[in-house]
């Protein structure tokens, strides 16, 4: 496999977009990462960490900002001539039939008209579409819509299937179903298809269909560890050897986002420093305390995990915020619930409310706030002014936008300052406001 | 304040959510231009009556003319608001009201603005002897019947749509009239009603001309106005006056965009109910400024608190109170089941007073102006398809060019078609094309509008399909956008057909300075009967074309619209 051209490279792969206010976003720092023939590469993020602008890269649908895009050796000119897509969206025209449909997948290949309809016909076959050929979409179901989808990529005869989030949109059982019928596709011979490059936030997808799963790291979007999958196929969830890989992708990712230590041993901040915060909302945490002391105050972070419906990366997220307000603590892979945390759990409301008050008066972030509304006149100050100092003193890669929102849903959870969204601006004399 | 100002000039303007003592003297100075041109128009109400004003048609006289049009126009909108609530209230919450009052909209929005103006001028000037207030109510209330019918579907509409558990909610709760009116009925429909309200005053001004000046049996009838400067300086063939007026339209047209609905879709954002994040919200600076203002503030926090007032009065709906509202709404039906019965007699005595010649002339009139509305729709969708289509595309251009195009459609064509016609004529031009031409200019924009504003909304993911599958640009057309902007184009085609069968009677019968273009057809005929006073023929044409378009509203449009919401919808 090592001597053959990959299907498409990306060397050193960079996208930036312009923000309003001339503000630079990172989505992809320095990607690099060659797809060979003959095998399905997994791209594992958390949403919103670029694997989905990666995608697009690929195919040549979006330019990258820096570095070299190839298709089997060669730059890339336009579209890459080899790959198709499947959306997380189905991405369906929703006034064609299902036959229209996948047709469209042939446009512009100079394909005869009586051959483009045998090869259409032969996908709807392949996909289990029979007898919905002139069904419009809003006729199917979710799966079903998929299949479109996948029909509508397979009938150009791809290399390189490329599938984003495909099984996002679907029910747990709709996506194990397809799950495996992409499987079964992917390994007969007939269908022309050499490689598959697959965007998932599922750990458990990565491995089902992977042969290499590429963990994604955020803020900005980059490789942070390629794990290779041997297991042979069909793989099987329950079997000891898949969850020992599940779990080998699970500790990477742990590391990533929940470093014992930090990565620098950054110098003590300034306590009134801004710094980010995990997008987390309060009611999350609290329900992840209250799952964490039913099953006795402490937990392997995968057993949580699985406990909690969240997305990948999200119940990380979540327990970074407890950590960060004192409420829990993360010994290697354990998350223990502080005496502080059992306090809260315990607590009603009021106390609650109260406790969290405290903390979110000591965290750097809160503190600054606080402290440029204690200067305004009356003691508020726009929405627009706060993202301003913010973005003054956090790093550049930093989404404000996001932060703000969480700054703001934190601290009217904790009654600290209030945000008056017609107005659009924060205040600090929560209990006048609310008496006026 | 004067910290706003210090940070101002460290060149740091102040923030969104800060006021500023500017802002305050700025409303206070609009506040008092109001005051004034309503007081202005207060005086020509009281004024003894004058059919027939002098008008003057130097630049100097614009102003006060345009402010006086544009008073009319208000305080014809405010009837439409009124008119609006109570029909799409009674019609929504009442079935057998509703099938009643949904067929008698239907057919009054087809009838012609000409087709009232003479029972109105007759009836309202008897109203008040002596006085000009008479004729300046038929004058507004003309304006009225060009407003209100866009208004009134769209609030019957939204009040439909309200999902069934907020309904809920508010019967659980014992919400009383009122408190239901306020907390969910209007703000369900401000969106559309804001929408709406823009369309509305736009068609409220098409047939300014006519309404400001005609004649009625032989009488001729003049307020000052826009309209009636327009006709002035059409009689004149004064074109530097024409072009003065029409400028003067298309500036009051932009002012009240910018100062009035550009601020209220802004606002009313906060009524969506969906949570769209990725989409362009509408800005508007006026608003953003306005904001600042601390009067405003204050006059905010006073309405809200009105409005938690009167929450409390609301569950002992007593039994007196539904049995006077009972009693209420018999006599209201039974006065106006006697007044349509009145009219309906009336009406036939008009009809049956007509020679079998007449309907079949009737008829070919008709048809003939049938096939020029499908002519001028047809040629509009042909250019303004594609452009709309390549306008919409770029966002930067739809960006730019979206305002323009929204002024333009709603601008009254009629104005400039004594301006256009004769070069027309004189340059060789058949009757039939001037007609087709002129009904082109006036409903081409709908079009147009429509089909930009849903060739920007193709959702991103259709458009990568078609990038990634390489649709080339016929077959993008075809397969995408031309579905995509359905629905749009659907919409915009009705709104040309009603703007294009309006026309007719002024696009069929032009009059300007040296001559007279005409050709045979309903809207000749409706002008004519008109000007004539020939009351049988104008109530026979009006009925001839109502029921035509009833008809073409149940058998096309409506069919025209289901193919769109089952087919063409994106909610996939």
């Amino acid at each position: 496999m090592a001597g053959e051209t990959p299907l498409a490279e990306l060397r050193g792969v960079w996208k930036t977009y312009g923000q309003e206010g001339g503000r630079e976003l990172t989505v992809l720092k320095d990607v690099t990462l060659a797809i060979q023939p003959g095998e399905v590469v997994a791209v594992l993020g958390p949403s919103g960490c670029g694997k989905s602008t990666l995608l697009r890269i690929v195919t040549g649908l979006v330019p990258p900002t820096r570095g070299e895009v190839l298709c089997r050796g060669e730059p890339l000119a336009g579209l890459h001539p080899g790959a198709a897509i499947v959306f997380q969206s189905f991405a369906l025209y929703p006034w064609l039939t299902v036959q229209q449909n996948v047709r469209i997948g042939l446009h512009g290949k100079g394909v005869p008209r009586d051959e483009a309809d045998a090869q259409v016909r032969r996908v709807i076959d392949l996909v289990g579409l029979e007898g919905f050929e002139e069904a419009f979409p809003k006729e199917l179901s979710g799966g079903m819509k998929q299949r479109v989808g996948i029909a509508r990529a397979l009938v150009r005869g791809p290399e390189l299937l490329c599938m984003d989030e495909p099984f996002g949109s679907l029910d747990v059982l709709t996506a194990e179903a397809l799950r495996s019928e992409v499987t079964k596709l992917w390994q007969r011979p007939d269908t022309g298809l050499k490689s598959v490059l697959l965007i998932t936030h599922l750990i458990e997808e990565a491995v089902f269909l992977g042969d290499r799963i590429v963990v994604f790291g955020t803020n900005p979007g980059h490789i942070h560890k390629v794990v290779r999958n041997d297991l042979p196929y069909p793989r099987e969830y329950g079997t000891k050897a898949f969850l020992r890989k599940v779990d080998e992708v699970h500790q990477v990712v742990t590391r990533l986002h929940l470093p014992d230590e930090p990565l620098v041993p950054a110098p003590e901040p300034p306590p009134d420093r801004p710094a980010p915060l995990p997008a987390v909302g309060m009611t999350q945490l609290t329900g992840l305390l209250e799952i964490l002391a039913d099953k006795g105050g402490q937990m392997d972070v995968f057993a949580l995990d699985a406990l909690t419906d969240y997305e990948f990366g999200q119940t990380i997220a979540v327990v970074k915020a407890g950590e960060l307000l004192d409420l829990l603590d993360t010994p290697k892979n354990r998350v223990i619930l502080t005496a502080l945390g059992r306090a809260y759990v315990a607590g009603d409301p009021n106390a609650r409310k109260r406790l969290l008050h405290g903390q979110l008066r000591e965290l750097p972030t809160f503190r600054f706030v606080v402290g440029l509304l204690e200067r305004a006149p009356e003691k508020r100050l726009s929405a627009a002014a706060i993202k301003e100092e913010l973005a003054a003193r956090l790093p550049p890669t930093e989404p404000i936008d996001r932060l703000f929102q969480t700054i703001v849903t934190w601290s009217r959870y904790a009654e600290l300052f209030g945000y008056n969204a017609t107005a659009e601006e924060l205040y600090l004399d929560v209990e006048g406001a609310v008496a006026s | 304040m004067v910290f706003v100002r210090a940070r101002s000039l460290l060149g740091r303007g102040p923030g969104k959510g800060e006021t500023s003592a500017w802002v305050d003297v700025m409303v206070l100075l609009l506040l008092g231009a109001v005051l004034a041109s309503f007081i202005a128009a207060g005086r020509e109400w009281a004024r003894p009556l004058a059919p027939q004003v002098v008008i003057d048609t130097s630049f100097a006289a614009l102003p006060g003319y345009t402010l006086l049009s544009l008073c009319r126009g208000l305080l014809a909108y405010v009837l439409s608001l009124g008119f609006t609530l109570v029909y799409g209230t009674m019609a929504a919450h009442s079935r057998r009201a509703e099938r009643v009052l949904i067929p008698v909209r239907d057919v009054l929005q087809s009838i012609p603005v000409l087709s009232f103006v003479p029972g109105l001028v007759l009836g309202l000037v008897a109203l008040f002897p002596g006085s000009n207030a008479g004729l300046e109510l038929a004058c507004v209330l003309a304006i009225f019947t060009g407003q209100v019918w866009n208004m009134t579907f769209s609030y019957h509409a939204s009040l439909r749509a309200i999902p069934r558990e907020l309904n809920e909610v508010a019967r659980l709760h014992g919400f009383g009239f009122r408190k239901r009116l306020l907390s969910l009925e209007i703000p369900s429909a401000m969106i559309g009603l804001v929408w709406n309200s823009m369309m509305s005053m736009a068609g409220g001004w098409f047939f300014l001309t006519v309404v400001e000046s005609f004649r009625l049996g032989g009488q001729p009838y003049r307020l000052p106005g826009l309209g009636s400067y327009m006709a002035a300086a059409i009689e004149a063939g004064d074109r530097r006056a024409i072009l003065g007026g029409a400028t003067a339209m298309v500036l009051m047209i932009v002012l009240v965009d910018r100062l009035l609905w550009r601020p209220l879709i802004a606002w009313s954002e906060r009524f969506k109910q969906e949570e769209t994040g990725a989409s362009e919200r509408p800005s508007s600076f006026v608003y953003d400024v306005i904001r600042r203002s601390r009067i405003l503030a204050r006059v905010r926090r006073w309405l809200r608190r009105q409005g938690d007032a009167g929450t409390s009065a609301t569950v002992e709906a007593a039994p007196r109170r539904a049995l006077l509202r009972r009693i209420v709404a018999r006599v209201v039906a039974a006065f106006a089941a006697g007044l349509v019965l009145w009219g309906g007699f009336r009406l036939a005595l008009l009809l049956l007073s007509l020679k079998p010649g007449d309907w079949l002339g009737m008829a070919r009139a008709l048809g003939f102006t049938a096939l020029r509305v499908a002519a001028a729709i047809a040629l509009g969708a042909l250019w303004a398809v594609p452009a709309g289509i390549a306008i919409g595309r770029s966002p930067r251009a739809a960006r730019f060019l979206q305002p323009l195009i929204q002024v333009l459609a709603s601008f009254p064509a009629p104005m400039v078609f004594p301006l256009v016609a004769p070069t027309l004529a004189a340059a060789g031009v058949g009757g039939n094309t001037v007609a087709i031409a002129l009904m082109l200019l006036t409903t081409q924009w709908y079009i147009l509008f429509n089909v930009v504003a849903g060739a920007a909304a193709v959702p991103h993911d259709l458009r990568e399909v078609a990038s990634v599958f390489g649709l080339r640009r016929p077959a993008r057309f075809a397969l995408l956008y031309l579905g995509a902007v359905f629905p749009y184009l659907a919409t915009g085609v009705v709104t040309a057909a009603g703007g294009a069968w309006n026309a007719s009677i002024v696009a069929e019968a032009v009059h300007y300075r040296g001559g007279e273009m005409r050709v045979d057809g309903v809207g000749a005929l409706i002008a004519s009967s008109f000007d004539q006073g020939n009351d049988a023929q104008l109530a026979a044409a009006t009925v001839a074309l109502a029921a035509l378009l009833v008809v073409v509203n149940r058998f096309g449009w409506r069919r025209l619209y289901r193919l769109s919401d089952e087919r063409f919808a994106m909610n996939r």
